[in-house]
């Protein structure tokens, strides 16, 4: 099967500081793929790479075949890749309602957002309640389901999700991976960057061990949970 | 009663009018946070430019005033472009220093073009009084408060209800954000700047038929423009409305009752005593949760 998702060989920095060694990785249409990895490892930046918020130095993007390093970020979006940030990154002074419905910036068709916006409050009832609150005075687990639900507002093929469960609590994390689950359901290929590493594999089938900017083990999740000696000596326990 | 219903009328016309020559402040200063140091001398080339097209040109005021305003637009984006944006997401303190520097460079460049002269802006405003009552004001100040009304209105309306209004908000508060939803940030920088640009020239433009235009009075204009915007509670377009207001009532009081030499010193009292007491401005939305 064709990837739907590849990179080859990426290499990107900030200034003179290279956080980027060169990335390999495919995805499959449909999957749900985890990004483990320390802290500064180089699992954000990738992402950056990804969606066109930062030009790779070097390598190659592909997103259903189409080289896709260096577009701006309007263009990957336009393609169908959203990417829900790491922070969530929400707009705090602009009301929930508002919040979403510029996630459909680049749809033009009132009824297509308004059928949109009838999905996610269908989804997410909590941010119904609040759709006239700012933002910014939303709990961190509602803030969580605001920066999904503004990227699903894109109706993304491909979601680029950065630690959606920082902060949260135990059942609010729960609900992220429920989340993760759906969209899978739905035909939406999923890349999760993600701390908690038996979270992350519980949704993903596979996942690449991210260690100072380079891919150190890719493996099922399977085989990854049954070698935690493994998982240990990447991630330092 | 009378001297008092006077002064109070005087101080709502020039609030008003010091609610325009913010308004392009309230932008780029209030919502895109560049402190913009030479606003004042964007107002100053577009009462200089008013002054040329209506007087030495000869073109009649609303034929000259789009022109203004438009040549005012494309200068506010070559500015954002080509300087403003090597110091984006630098501090503002590059930006204040590429301001000031900017402002100093027009001042002279206008001082070597017009000199020092006071020039006034021709326009088809009668300076007949009209009587309110008790209450004396020129047909042409009326006009222009109009006139300002109706600048304020549109653009809280551009912010508040277009598209552009917005990616403009959705940038100035999270550019990242902003930019994985699809805008194009670096358009809303430079239309936003231009905005202000233009902005601050109209006001130049239209207060240089009411008063003069001037090549060295951009720095009090400047002051008197952070002066309402601070007041007003950075970025709220009712509050730069008020603050112009409580700016020009307050001068004029003082003006009419109190040691006439303080009256320019009075607006910075004010926003000293605005920042230990609120320092927000009167109008802003501080969101609760960090
Ligand atoms: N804006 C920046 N400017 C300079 N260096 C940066 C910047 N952002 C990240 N870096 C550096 O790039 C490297 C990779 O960082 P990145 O944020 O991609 O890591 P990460 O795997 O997402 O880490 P975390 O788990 O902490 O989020 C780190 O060394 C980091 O210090
Ligand atoms: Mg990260």
């Amino acid at each position: 099967m064709a990837p739907v998702l590849e990179l080859k060989g990426v290499e990107a920095a900030y200034g003179k500081a290279k956080a980027l060694h060169g990335i390999d990785l495919r995805v499959e249409p449909g999957e749900v793929v985890a990004l483990l990895g320390a802290n500064g490892a180089g699992k954000t930046t990738t992402f950056r790479v990804i969606s066109g918020l930062m030009r790779p130095s070097a390598g190659e993007v592909r997103f259903d075949g189409a080289s896709i390093a260096g577009c701006s970020a309007d263009a990957v979006l336009r393609a169908g890749l959203a990417h829900c940030p790491e922070e969530r990154h929400v707009w705090p002074e602009m009301t929930v309602e508002e919040n979403l419905r510029l996630g459909a910036y680049l749809v033009s068709q009132r009824i297509e957002i308004e059928r949109r916006m009838e999905r996610i409050y269908l989804r997410f009832p909590r941010l119904k309640e609040r759709r006239r609150q700012s933002a910014g005075t939303l709990s961190g687990g509602e803030q969580q389901m605001l920066a999904i639900g503004r990227a699903l507002m894109s109706a993304p093929r491909l979601l680029l999700l950065d630690e959606p469960s920082l902060g949260l609590s135990p059942r609010m994390a729960k609900e992220v991976l429920a989340v993760i689950r759906e969209l899978q359901g739905q035909g939406i290929t999923v890349l999760l960057v993600e701390q908690n590493v038996h979270n992350a594999l519980s949704v993903a089938s596979r996942a690449y061990v991210f260690e100072t900017g380079r891919v150190v083990a890719e493996n099922t999740s399977q085989a990854l949970l049954d070698s935690p000696d493994l998982l240990k000596a990447y991630l330092g326990g | 009663m009378d001297l008092f219903l006077q002064l109070l009328a005087n101080g709502l016309v020039n609030g008003t009018f010091y609610a325009l020559s913010a308004l392009g402040l309230t932008l780029v200063f209030g919502l895109m946070r560049v402190v913009n140091f030479a606003h004042g001398e964007f107002y100053v080339i577009g009462g200089l430019a008013g002054w040329a097209l209506t007087n030495a040109v000869g073109l009649h005021f609303f034929l000259a005033l789009p022109i203004v305003i438009l040549g005012m637009g494309v200068f506010g984006l070559l500015i954002d472009r080509f300087l403003i944006e090597r110091v984006r997401d630098q501090g503002p303190e590059t930006g204040i220093l590429l301001t000031i520097g900017l402002s100093i460079f027009i001042v002279n460049t206008a001082l070597l073009v017009v000199g020092t002269a006071p020039l006034k802006v021709v326009s088809p405003f009668l300076n007949r009084p009209i009587f309110i009552g008790p209450v004396v004001v020129t047909q042409a100040r009326l006009f222009t408060v109009a006139l300002c009304a109706v600048l304020i209105l549109a653009v809280h309306l551009l912010v508040q209800r277009t598209t552009l209004g917005r990616a403009m908000r959705a940038t100035f508060q999270d550019a990242t954000a902003a930019r994985l939803v699809g805008i194009r940030t670096r358009h809303v920088y430079g239309l936003t700047f231009a905005l202000g640009s233009a902005l601050a020239g109209t006001a130049g433009m239209l207060l240089g038929s009411i008063y003069v235009a001037q090549a060295t009075i951009g720095g009090i204009v400047s002051l008197k423009a952070f002066v309402v915007v601070i007041l007003g509670g950075m970025g709220s377009f009712a509050g730069a409305i008020v603050g112009g207001l409580v700016l020009g009532l307050v001068e004029a009081i003082w003006g009419g009752y109190g040691p006439s030499g303080y009256v320019d010193a009075v607006g910075f009292a004010l926003v000293i005593v605005m920042l230990l007491v609120r320092p927000y401005g009167l109008f802003s939305k501080q969101v609760e949760r960090a």
